[in-house]
């Protein structure tokens, strides 16, 4: 329950919009859900529905709606290809094949131990440098530009054994 | 008169060196018209699935109301036909079929076809009722009976992708 | 030509429209269709699917005078804009030149359809829709034939993603068009379903728990112009061409909405014909197009094959099955010899024809009959009631409505709707209640009193008006002065009058409250004002006015000493077991039942009566129109209709009654009832042009709703209509016995476990078990969590109930849903035992 770790902070977050649109809340909230876990659980949509008197498929459509809300669990990292026409056009989409081969999975799978998951992601704004991806996981968001096969492979080594030491 | 006589006897005597033109029935049987439409019979794909998918649509094309249709839903666990409806019951009226073929055009799945039998006989009218078991053509031998129990996701386009057997 | 009203060209046609009013609709008025999918003439307009794509030319104005600009000859001179618009977001104005089915305006609904097919499958041979679908018919109109999309290009989603059980989504139908949502949203305010994702993955989905959980979910299949949302019920189940349609009135609760019962012969049923789906049937003035999905699926009762189908007679002790000369002659008979002291109970879901009936046969034979009820009002809902001319549709601003002493949802959805929109129309709706109900959401006002202090609260309102210093001491709960103020201000007002937390006595005592309220405030004796009684049952309202009364003493009281009882359409034994033991063992008891009852098992003699599909009647709602139901379907059995039992019966033992037809019977009413005077089938049978068009040609329109072409029936006038003076009267409430312990008050769950209920799979698994609502404070004191077992004592006996804790319920309070078998018809004392748990339980 969201309510019995972060009873503050959803105080806080409440307290920030007038009592007759406080549905204005919900996107904090489902941050905060997400933060808390990785992905939103249908118990945490349940919860903020009641907490902002929303209907849960009010809350939950929002997830859809979004595409930086997850439903589902991931791996620890994200790493999110971008693969819009311009870094597709500097090969991004053969990158992406070539990372999933090394990862072993599909787009859109979690690697067995857990770590990462990949995904093709519509525009980082970073076209000039593509091919690249974001990495969403411990210590927030992360750009890696102009990314080839070896420079990924050394960055994912990198995280693996840093979370080794750790 | 007596020239008149010998006429006659005369094209009687050259008839019975001709060659007869009808046919000995039930022993001999006159081949019919590639096109004649004879009863109905109900096909099957090559894997045994029926292709009637029970919409209806031969019914309420038949002039002479012959052909009743009850559908419902297949499963995959007891699965007739691809797709997600299916014929429980279905039956033609030989008595009133006029066999004008409209069901055969109307079926958008090929499903009936009029065949080259024409030996219809009843006794009584309610024999005159083909009923499904009646009218389904047998499986072949590559086939399975239906209903079959299917891998789930496995038939579930509306529009088959499945041999026909040959 | 008033300023309102604005002329405009349309297709060539001159007409003249209100202002404002969206192009869609002025055209359709006129007869010009233009093709629609997203929009709908009870919601709001959206503009999503881009259907309707019109040429629009606007008269060019001076910008100075604002006058036209004309040309050489005189003309306006209009312009067109570069692009197609869409009419059922544009609202219409003068001078207007507008082009429906131009060749540029053609060419763009062209490409639309084009557009929704790239990614619609070819079901259309197993689509429930086919045949009756928008999408289908329209394209047939203005479809391209051949697609430049690729097949291949096709999305595939899921087929079949239950929504609930009751309402089964296929998602590669969807064309995205939000009817749905914006239904549940704005008609209904049960946002269950919502979009997710974004673009061509757009999907509706559900997170409420049961799925699509809204008493109205079914209306949103008639609605979908495509075959994306069907019921269950219905799924694959037939063609819509090859059902045939009768019209019905729904048979649930006093509203009298108007359905269409589809049926079609079924080798699975032998080869008689079934019901294979309710539709509603439209009456603007009683349910629009909708109907509740108790309405909707809770229909199967009628087919069960549990129905009795024969008539039986006592023999040694058992119920023997036998024909229907020796079933009448025996019960004549039984009737001839212990007759002396008769007592007939009728039940409210029997037509007016069967009760008028009931009433002439137990009245002939010098016994007493009585309507198996408690709740009070059918004399005065005569005096005033509502009356032709009024429809809540047309209350708004400026009207109040009061909602007291009902849980008007759970009680008669289609009212609750009606109500709901009127309050969002801007009348003022005053919800008097002693516990939360789902209305309060959109009352002005809400007042909340003690379970049982209805009457007195409408008193205490009362003396705000009149300034009665008598009525001082009522004048206590919140919200009283207020609403007595808006009730007096208002230019019309209803109010509805239930019976929760109310026995028979303070039924009697808040009607006439509620009476006197509405007289001193003179709203009665004209239309769209007056009382309507919330009544548990469909034709209560019909039982009253064909003579038929609830009991004076309580009716346990009413069953001793006599020595025979003649039931209909009840089962006064199964409502309460303990009843047996107040009826004498040698009783001669008549039961006509649809099912075998516990009455049934005490009978002589059982007589199988005809369900409403099987038979035709009328019924009188509780806004006291009278409609007229018809056969849909073959008797079940041997049944007949309750009226023609009574007929036979009648004959055997002299009493002169119609035997006929139920028109025959309704002519008698006609003769003998007062207010029925003008009543027969043939005016029953009227109709009247409505709006929205729908059903037939106007499917993509309005939807799949039935155009009523049998009859929207009649409302009887009231008395204070007719000039007849209104007395009122009140009574002081009695001292309350200042009781101990805590009374048990029954609440009425639209998914009852009553008879008709029961049989319907579908509604099983959202009717659930019955859970007694406790307060806070009473769980506290007993140590009670959610869930826990409790016993519950009252009049004798012991019944267990998980507990749901409720902290709007005050102290002392506990709520049970209205069920059979329990014997609990009003409030009464009870006694609460928390259930230990076993010592197995404990240990596991």
């Amino acid at each position: 329950m969201l309510q019995d770790n972060h009873a503050t902070e959803i105080a806080q977050i409440l307290e920030r919009y007038p009592q007759a649109s406080k549905r204005a809340a919900v996107m904090p909230l489902l941050f905060l859900a997400q933060r808390e876990v990785g992905f939103i659980s249908r118990d945490a949509i349940n919860e903020i529905a009641g907490l902002l008197d929303l209907d849960p498929t009010d809350v939950g459509s929002l997830i859809g709606y979004y595409t930086l809300f997850y439903d589902k669990p991931g791996g620890k990292y994200r790493i999110q290809i971008c693969t819009d026409l311009p870094c597709a056009l500097r090969g991004a989409e053969k990158f992406s094949h070539e990372v999933c081969e090394m990862l072993n999975i599909q787009v859109g799978e979690t690697t067995e131990d857990g770590f990462f998951t990949l995904e093709e992601v519509m525009c980082l704004a970073a076209c000039d440098r593509a091919p690249l991806f974001q990495v969403q996981g411990k210590g927030g968001i992360q750009y890696h530009e102009n990314m080839t096969l070896e420079s990924t492979t050394a960055f994912i080594e990198s995280i693996r054994e840093q979370d080794a030491n750790e | 008169m007596l020239a008149a006589l010998l006429k006659g006897l005369w094209t009687t005597l050259r008839s019975m060196f001709e060659p007869p033109v009808t046919y000995q029935y039930p022993e001999v049987k006159r081949p019919v018209r590639d096109r004649y439409k004879g009863r109905h019979y109900l096909q099957r794909y090559d894997n045994g699935l029926e292709k009637c998918i029970g919409c209806s649509l031969c019914a309420v094309a038949c002039p002479a109301d012959a052909i009743f249709v009850e559908s419902s839903e297949n499963t995959d666990e007891n699965r007739y036909s691809p797709g997600e409806r299916y014929a429980s019951t279905y039956e033609i009226n030989m008595l009133r079929c006029i066999f004008c073929g409209y069901c055969e055009d109307a079926c958008p799945t090929e499903a009936i076809v009029l065949g080259h039998n024409y030996e219809l006989s009843f006794t009584n009218r309610r024999d005159a009722i083909y009923t499904k078991d009646m009218l389904i053509n047998p499986v072949s031998i590559a086939g399975q009976p239906t209903p079959m129990k299917v891998e789930a996701g496995q038939f579930d386009r509306a529009i088959p992708e499945m041999e026909d057997p040959k | 030509m008033s300023s309102s009203q604005v002329k405009l060209m349309i297709d060539g046609n001159t007409l003249e429209a209100p202002r404002g009013m969206l192009l869609v609709d002025a055209a359709l008025r006129a007869g010009i269709d233009v093709p629609v999918f997203c929009y709908h003439p009870k919601m709001e307009p959206v503009g999503m699917c881009r259907m309707c794509l019109v040429e629009i030319g606007r008269p060019s104005r001076d910008r100075q005078s604002g006058e036209f600009l004309l040309d050489e000859n005189d003309q306006p001179i209009i312009n067109f804009g570069p692009n197609l618009e869409t009419a059922c977001t544009t609202r219409i104005d003068e001078g207007w030149v507008v082009y429906i089915n131009s060749e540029r305006a053609l060419e763009g609904q062209k490409q639309i359809v084009e557009f929704l097919l790239t990614s619609h499958p070819l079901d259309c041979p197993v689509c429930d829709k086919g045949g009756e679908c928008p999408l289908q018919d329209l394209t047939m109109l203005h479809g391209p034939g051949i697609s430049r999309f690729s097949f291949h290009d096709k999305m595939n989603s899921l087929k079949r993603v239950a929504l609930g059980e009751l309402i089964i989504l296929d998602r590669e139908r969807c064309i995205q068009c939000a009817r749905c949502i914006r239904f549940q949203e704005e008609i209904v305010d049960d946002p269950v379903i919502e979009f997710s994702n974004r673009g061509r993955s757009l999907e509706i989905v559900t997170f409420s728990e049961p799925g699509f959980d809204s008493y109205f979910s079914g209306n949103t299949t008639d609605i979908c112009p495509v075959g994306a949302l069907t019921t269950s019920d219905f799924r694959f189940g037939s063609r819509p061409w090859e059902l045939n349609a009768a019209a019905s009135i729904c048979p649930h609760c006093p509203v009298g909405c108007n359905i269409i019962l589809n049926t079609r012969r079924e080798v699975k049923m032998g080869g008689s014909e079934i019901v294979k789906r309710v539709l509603p049937r439209q009456n603007e003035m009683i349910n629009e197009i909708w109907i509740c999905d108790k309405g909707r699926f809770a229909y199967s009762y009628a087919m069960d094959s549990e129905r009795l189908s024969q008539p039986m007679i006592r023999v040694g002790g058992e119920l023997e099955e036998t024909s229907w000369d020796n079933a009448l002659k025996v019960a004549a008979e039984g009737l001839k010899q212990s007759g002396a002291n008769l007592l007939g109970l009728a039940g409210g879901r029997a037509s007016n024809e069967d009760l008028y009936n009931f009433k002439q046969l137990i009245q002939g034979l010098d016994g007493v009959s009585m309507l198996n009820d408690f709740m009070a009002g059918g004399k005065q809902n005569q005096q005033i009631g509502l009356g032709p001319g009024s429809n809540l549709g047309d209350l708004g601003v400026g009207d109040a409505i009061v909602v007291i002493a009902s849980d008007l949802l759970e009680e008669a959805p289609i009212w609750w709707l009606r109500v709901k929109q009127a309050a969002e129309r801007g009348a003022k709706l005053i919800v008097a209640n002693a516990r939360f109900t789902k209305l309060e959401k959109y009352s002005a006002h809400t007042v909340r009193y003690s379970f049982g202090d209805a009457p007195e609260t409408v008193l205490g309102m009362l003396h705000y008006v009149t300034g009665d210093s008598s009525l001082n001491k009522y004048a206590k709960v919140d919200g009283q002065e207020e609403s007595a103020r808006i009730i007096k201000e208002a230019t019309n007002a209803v109010l509805f009058m239930g019976s929760e937390g109310s026995d028979s006595e303070s039924s009697k005592r808040l009607v006439q409250a509620c009476g006197s309220l509405l007289a001193a405030t003179e709203h009665i004796g004209k239309a769209n004002n007056g009382l309507i009684p919330v009544w548990l049952k469909n034709n209560t309202q019909g039982a009253w006015d064909m003579g038929l009364t609830p009991p004076e003493k309580h009716l346990a009281e009413e069953f001793r000493d006599r020595t025979a009882l003649y039931l209909m359409a009840c089962d006064p034994f199964g409502d309460n077991p303990e009843m047996l033991q107040e009826l004498p063992q040698d009783a001669f008891v008549i039961v006509q039942e649809l099912f075998h009852t516990p009455s049934v098992d005490r009978a002589d003699v059982v007589f199988p009566a005809q369900s409403f599909i099987e038979r035709d009647g009328t019924l009188t709602s509780g806004e006291r129109v009278v409609q007229l139901f018809y056969p849909a379907v073959s008797p079940h059995g041997e049944s007949l209709p309750d009226w023609k039992i009574l007929a036979r019966i009648g004959a055997l033992l002299g009493v002169a009654m119609e035997s006929t037809s139920a028109a025959g019977v309704m002519n008698r009413i006609a003769e003998d009832i007062e207010d029925y005077g003008e009543i027969h089938y043939r005016e029953l049978m009227n109709r009247e042009d409505q709006w929205p068009p729908v059903g037939g040609k106007q499917i993509y329109f309005g939807g799949t709703a039935y155009e009523n072409s049998q009859g929207i029936g009649i409302r009887l006038s009231s008395r204070a209509q007719r000039g007849e003076a209104y007395e009122p009267v009140w009574k002081e409430s009695p001292k309350k016995p200042k009781g101990e312990g805590i009374r048990i008050v029954p609440i009425v769950k639209l998914y009852d476990q009553g008879t008709t209920v029961l049989p319907s799979l579908l509604l099983a698994q959202r009717i659930g078990q019955p859970e007694l609502v406790i307060g806070q404070e009473d769980a506290d004191r007993l140590l009670l969590q959610n869930g826990a077992q409790v016993e519950v004592q009252w009049n004798g006996t012991a019944h267990q109930f998980p507990v749901a804790i409720d902290n709007d319920i005050p102290e002392g309070i506990v709520l049970l849903p209205r069920n059979r078998q329990l014997g609990l018809e009003m409030p009464m004392a009870c006694n609460l035992t928390p259930v230990k748990p076993t010592s197995k339980e404990k240990g596991e």
